[in-house]
């Protein structure tokens, strides 16, 4: 039983999401029923301005959060309907994350935080996948080297690496670019295009920046809790114009 | 700022709350011990009080010996033909001779009567008023030579009656008598759990005391007469060797006595109390440098809005004081319940107290807060410093602030400390001076406390690394935040560090002493079967028939009986035992260096190699001594043999000892038989008459004289389980800190998919990484001192010095159980973060 007949795979999709906050009079909708698909080896970015529910779509989609009505599948398993173990297991196995900040664990290596889901499932690394990242990623020479004695460009490598490390279903980047200078946003958002392009992996990146938008295949336009517009092959001067019509 | 200081309170009630027990335990064993040695001593005083108020002198033989309690002092009785000189004497209105010892009344189901260790009193029964509390209840005083006054506490607990038989066990065995009367003492029905047994004067003579003597004359003087010149004129009447003091003198003797007694009590228990409380500095500190350190940014805040220095230092010291003050108030207040309770179980064993119950005195209010809130303040002084060096620009940044001692100075320190701390503890062992040897071993523990930062890395991640293996990544991250800081580390170690450093000198010192026991056992006795008192109490004496009964029973094929006494060697009352050398050698091992053990019979003294040395005495050497019936003598030193734990340091022999002392007095008999059971069960058949006698073979002799020890030992190991616990507050404190402060890390691990259950291991290795830190640096520096402290008491007996190593290892897997109890709450709460909230939290 597939969750598809199209040629293209679907890595992940929400069926009628909706999250609330409060209750009664006072309820507001971070989520007000989205239904998005997430195509398989796509470079998918969702836009909005601040309090769109970009954030909220991403976390429980990502089995971080829980939605209060409606579906969200990874590879066709419905997230809402498992428990915190299950969810854990597959936020390991089947998902890889980048955040904006404190991505890393500042006790361990470099090469410790990028084995970090591995050793956590108890399992072997994949020696030559390990050293193909860390090849393509330039870490080859700050393996042993800590948190705190890396760049910012150079923890979020890390931080790509652990999430691309158990060739997860997908990857979910929450701004991974917001704490970067020009140079370093520019080459991350270069790796992760490259790896959709290289490896076929699949990812979804929130962000507010339309330059950073320009790197994805797609884009999806959040707004009030809803999608309200989607761009294929997006440059940041068509983003921007879309962002435009959004805001007025 | 005052109210920056209550907010701060109320922001971290739990961790203060954690924090104030540490104080509360050690205020609440302050204020107990005050009350209940207070009320211990007012009750006894007031009893003493009353028997001797009405007298105005008492006259008595002279003490024997020198001593600092007279009351206790060993006396010649006295003529009862003094009574008539006496009562002769102008100004005297009432002269009553009185005699005194010990009796013990049998219980109906044969046990021998005694309330704990107090006193079995026997005495002739003269309840004249002017001179006597003693009132009869009920029947009436004694007239026959088997009648009996029975105290009203003793009657009633044991249903006895007027009129009813009951069998008493003397010097001279058990005897039955009947009862003619109940008495008790003024109001009170019992004199603070002592029994009493009065007689006739000639039965009270012939039970405890020669024919025709006395203990001691009480006089009352004439209303308005002169009482100086009463007291000299009956000073004048009295023989040598007699002497009159006055009722003033002997209330005094009395009270002081009571006072020696009771303060070693109190003391021992005050010494628990100071190290709860110092054991309880270490987590203080720790929680305050904690809170400073998780307040960084609020500080700053305040300097940057204008708060100066020294309005940072007050309000972090103020808070200290309000936390103290509180958990000394709460202490004090559990301490007077801690005290009822000891009273309550004083009433279960019989000793009532009599009412006006509880003393609280003004001195357990002012030193018990005092202690209490000083401890907490100075243990905040260090952190309060910290908070002071906190710069405002540290209100923008997140950087962590680490402004403690550079690592240089810190070692420096600490060295120095734990130098003056080895010195000061060498000296007060060799005085020995217990308080010297305290702050010693208090400025050890801080000297190491202020090092340990610098050894805390390598080591905890030694001890991590089995961690890493055996728990996968859980265990290596817990392995890895263990030794982050290093000085939290150290400093959350510390006060495990204190309390497994004593438990491991008391695990030394026991099993120094029971090894050293059994071993001066093995080597002195040869006997197989002992015959001694239940009683541990020197004073505890055989029948003096009953060794010749053993002697002749089938299958006993030596016996020997050893007596104990005092007398003056030099300037100083020495014990000495006395042995019939008949089938000696069957039954005591002695080791003769020189002389011959055959001079016991001619009358000899013979010497210790160890008291020899010390006295420098030889063979043929004479002695200057004292015996208290004979006076002064010289003896000659018959031999010289190697330390014995059956003889002691002086011997002599029995026939000697006889014309010596007034009522010869069996410690115990040393038998050697056949080996048959049958001739033990013999021998307890032949001993069951005499209760308070005991039967032992050779090994359950030698186990009953260890068991001693580790009955003591027990006691102390409850107490000190007491400064464990206030030390697994302090790791705790620390873990409540550390989730708190990774919540957005533990997030992290969560969303990358650790589970709860890594969660758990990951905190729960962290503790137990903690604990086997302290519990490491502490066992270790406790083998070191408790060495060190069983090398000290070589003289006392304590020979053989063991390190009972399994003991050591259960101690350190104990402790290592306690760290992981200690995570469960920290471990629950990490795993129990919400992964979204976690990760959104700055």
């Amino acid at each position: 039983m597939t969750a598809t007949t199209t040629n293209v795979v679907e890595a992940a999709r929400a069926i009628d999401l909706v999250k609330a906050y409060g209750a009664g009079q006072a309820q507001v909708h971070a989520l007000a029923g989205v239904s998005v698909r997430f195509e398989a080896s796509r470079f998918t970015a969702v836009m909005g301005p601040s309090g769109s529910g970009k954030s909220t779509l991403m976390h429980c989609m990502a089995g971080l959060d829980r939605p209060t009505s409606g579906q969200s599948l990874i590879e066709g398993t419905d997230l809402t309907s498992l428990g915190d173990g299950r969810l854990t297991e597959l936020r390991r196995d089947r998902i890889g994350f980048v955040f904006q900040s404190f991505n890393l664990v500042p006790t361990l290596t470099a090469a410790e935080n990028i084995t970090l889901p591995v050793d956590l499932a108890g399992r072997k690394v994949d020696k030559s996948w390990f050293d193909h990242l860390v090849t393509q990623l330039g870490l080859a020479n700050r393996l042993g080297h800590r948190p705190s004695e890396m760049s910012g460009g150079q923890q979020q490598r890390v931080a790509c690496a652990r999430a691309l490390i158990n060739r997860p279903a997908l990857v979910f980047a929450d701004e991974p670019t917001g704490n970067l200078d020009s140079n370093a946003s520019a080459e991350l958002l270069t790796f992760l295009q490259h790896s959709v392009a290289e490896m076929g992996q699949s990812i979804v990146m929130v962000t507010h920046d339309p330059h950073g938008a320009s790197f994805a295949d797609r884009v999806v336009f959040l707004s009030d809790g809803r999608v309200v517009d989607e761009l294929e092959a997006p440059t940041a001067d068509s983003v921007l114009e879309r962002m435009r019509t959004l805001g007025s | 700022m005052g109210r920056v200081t209550l907010k701060g309170i109320l922001a971290h009630k739990l961790r203060l709350a954690l924090t104030a027990i540490a104080i509360i335990l050690g205020v609440t064993f302050i204020a107990g011990t005050y009350v209940l040695t207070d009320t211990l001593h007012a009750t006894f005083d007031a009893l003493v009080g009353s028997i001797y108020q009405n007298i105005d002198f008492q006259v008595r033989g002279v003490a024997q010996f020198p001593t600092k309690d007279a009351a206790t002092a060993t006396r010649n009785p006295i003529s009862e033909s003094l009574l008539a000189t006496v009562r002769k004497v102008p100004g005297v209105e009432v002269a009553e001779g009185t005699v005194s010892g010990s009796v013990q009344f049998v219980a109906p189901d044969g046990t021998l009567i005694a309330n704990g260790g107090e006193p079995t009193l026997g005495v002739n029964f003269d309840p004249n008023p002017q001179v006597s509390d003693l009132r009869i209840v009920e029947g009436r005083a004694p007239s026959a030579p088997y009648d009996v006054v029975m105290d009203a506490a003793t009657a009633q607990k044991y249903h006895f009656h007027v009129a009813q038989r009951v069998k008493i066990l003397s010097a001279l065995g058990t005897d039955t008598f009947t009862i003619s009367g109940i008495a008790q003492y003024g109001s009170a029905n019992t004199l603070a759990g002592v029994t009493l047994a009065g007689f006739t004067l000639p039965t009270a003579q012939r039970l405890m005391q020669e024919p025709r003597q006395l203990s001691n004359i009480n006089i009352v003087t004439r209303p308005g007469t002169d009482q100086a010149a009463v007291g000299r004129a009956i000073a004048r009447v009295l023989p040598k060797g007699v002497q009159v003091v006055t009722g003033k003198t002997v209330l005094a003797e009395q009270t002081s006595s009571i006072d020696q007694d009771l303060s070693f009590f109190s003391t021992a228990l005050l010494i628990f109390a100071l190290i709860a409380l110092f054991v309880g500095a270490f987590t203080i500190f720790n929680t305050f440098s904690i809170l400073v350190g998780q307040r960084t940014r609020e500080l700053a805040l305040l300097r940057a809005v204008g708060a100066t220095r020294r309005q940072v230092f007050r309000s972090v010291l103020a808070e200290a004081a309000i936390v103290g003050l509180l958990a000394s108030g709460i202490g004090l207040g559990l301490g007077v319940l801690t005290a009822l309770g000891i009273e309550e179980l004083l009433r279960g064993f019989g000793i009532t107290l009599p009412a006006g119950a509880l003393v609280f005195e003004a001195r357990t209010v002012i030193v018990s807060l005092a202690v209490g809130v000083g401890v907490t303040v100075v243990s905040a002084l260090g952190p309060a410093r910290r908070a002071v060096r906190v710069p405002p620009v540290a209100a923008l940044g997140d950087r962590e602030l680490d402004a403690g001692f550079p690592a240089r100075r810190r070692a420096v320190a600490g060295a120095v400390l734990f130098a003056l701390g080895v010195v000061f503890l060498a000296s007060g062992l060799a005085k020995p001076e217990v308080s010297l040897v305290g702050l010693g071993a208090a400025a050890i523990f801080l000297g190491v406390a202020i090092l340990a930062p610098t050894f805390s890395r390598p080591l905890a991640s030694v001890i991590g690394r089995p961690f890493v293996r055996v728990l996968g990544v859980g265990g290596r991250i817990g392995r890895e935040n263990s030794i982050r800081n290093p000085r939290r580390t150290a400093q959350t170690a510390a006060a495990l560090m204190v309390g497994m450093a004593l438990v491991a000198v008391m695990a030394i010192y026991s099993a120094s002493a029971s090894r050293s026991t059994t071993g001066s056992f093995d080597s002195a006795v040869r006997a197989d079967l002992i015959v001694s008192t239940t009683s541990s109490d020197e004073a505890g004496t055989v029948n003096p028939g009953l060794p010749h009964v053993l002697a002749s029973l089938p299958g006993v094929t030596a016996s020997t009986v050893v007596y104990g006494g005092q007398f003056e060697v030099g300037q100083t009352v020495e014990q000495l035992k006395a042995i019939s050398s008949g089938g000696l050698a069957d039954t005591i091992i002695v080791h003769m260096v020189s002389g011959s053990l055959g001079s016991l019979r001619h009358g000899s003294l013979l010497v210790d190699s160890t008291t020899a040395r010390r006295n420098h005495l030889a063979v043929g050497d004479p002695v200057r001594v004292k015996f208290a019936l004979s006076g002064p003598t010289t003896m000659r030193v018959g031999g010289i043999y190697q330390p014995n734990a059956v003889i002691g340091s002086y011997l002599i022999g029995d026939a000697f000892y006889r014309s010596h002392y007034a009522d010869p007095t069996p410690g115990a008999v040393l038998l050697d038989t056949d080996g048959s059971s049958r001739v033990e069960m013999l021998v307890r058949h032949a001993v069951a008459p005499y209760r308070g006698l005991q039967v032992q073979t050779a090994a359950e002799f030698k186990k009953s004289e260890t068991a001693q020890v580790n009955r003591v030992l027990g006691l102390v190991y409850a107490l000190l389980a007491l400064a464990v616990l206030i030390a697994l507050i302090s790791i705790v404190n620390t873990l409540m800190l550390s989730v708190l402060e990774r919540t957005r890390e533990i997030g992290l691990l969560r969303a990358v998919g650790m589970r709860r259950h890594q969660v758990r291991t990951m905190i729960r290795s962290e503790a137990v990484i903690l604990a086997a830190f302290g519990a490491i640096i502490g066992l270790l520096l406790g083998a070191g001192l408790g060495v060190a402290l069983v090398a000290s008491l070589g003289s006392q007996g304590v020979t053989i010095t063991t390190v009972p190593i399994a003991e050591l290892v259960a101690f350190f897997v104990l402790a290592c159980a306690l760290g992981l109890g200690a995570a469960t709450w920290p471990a629950r709460r990490a795993a129990r973060l919400d992964v979204l909230q976690a990760i959104a939290t700055n």
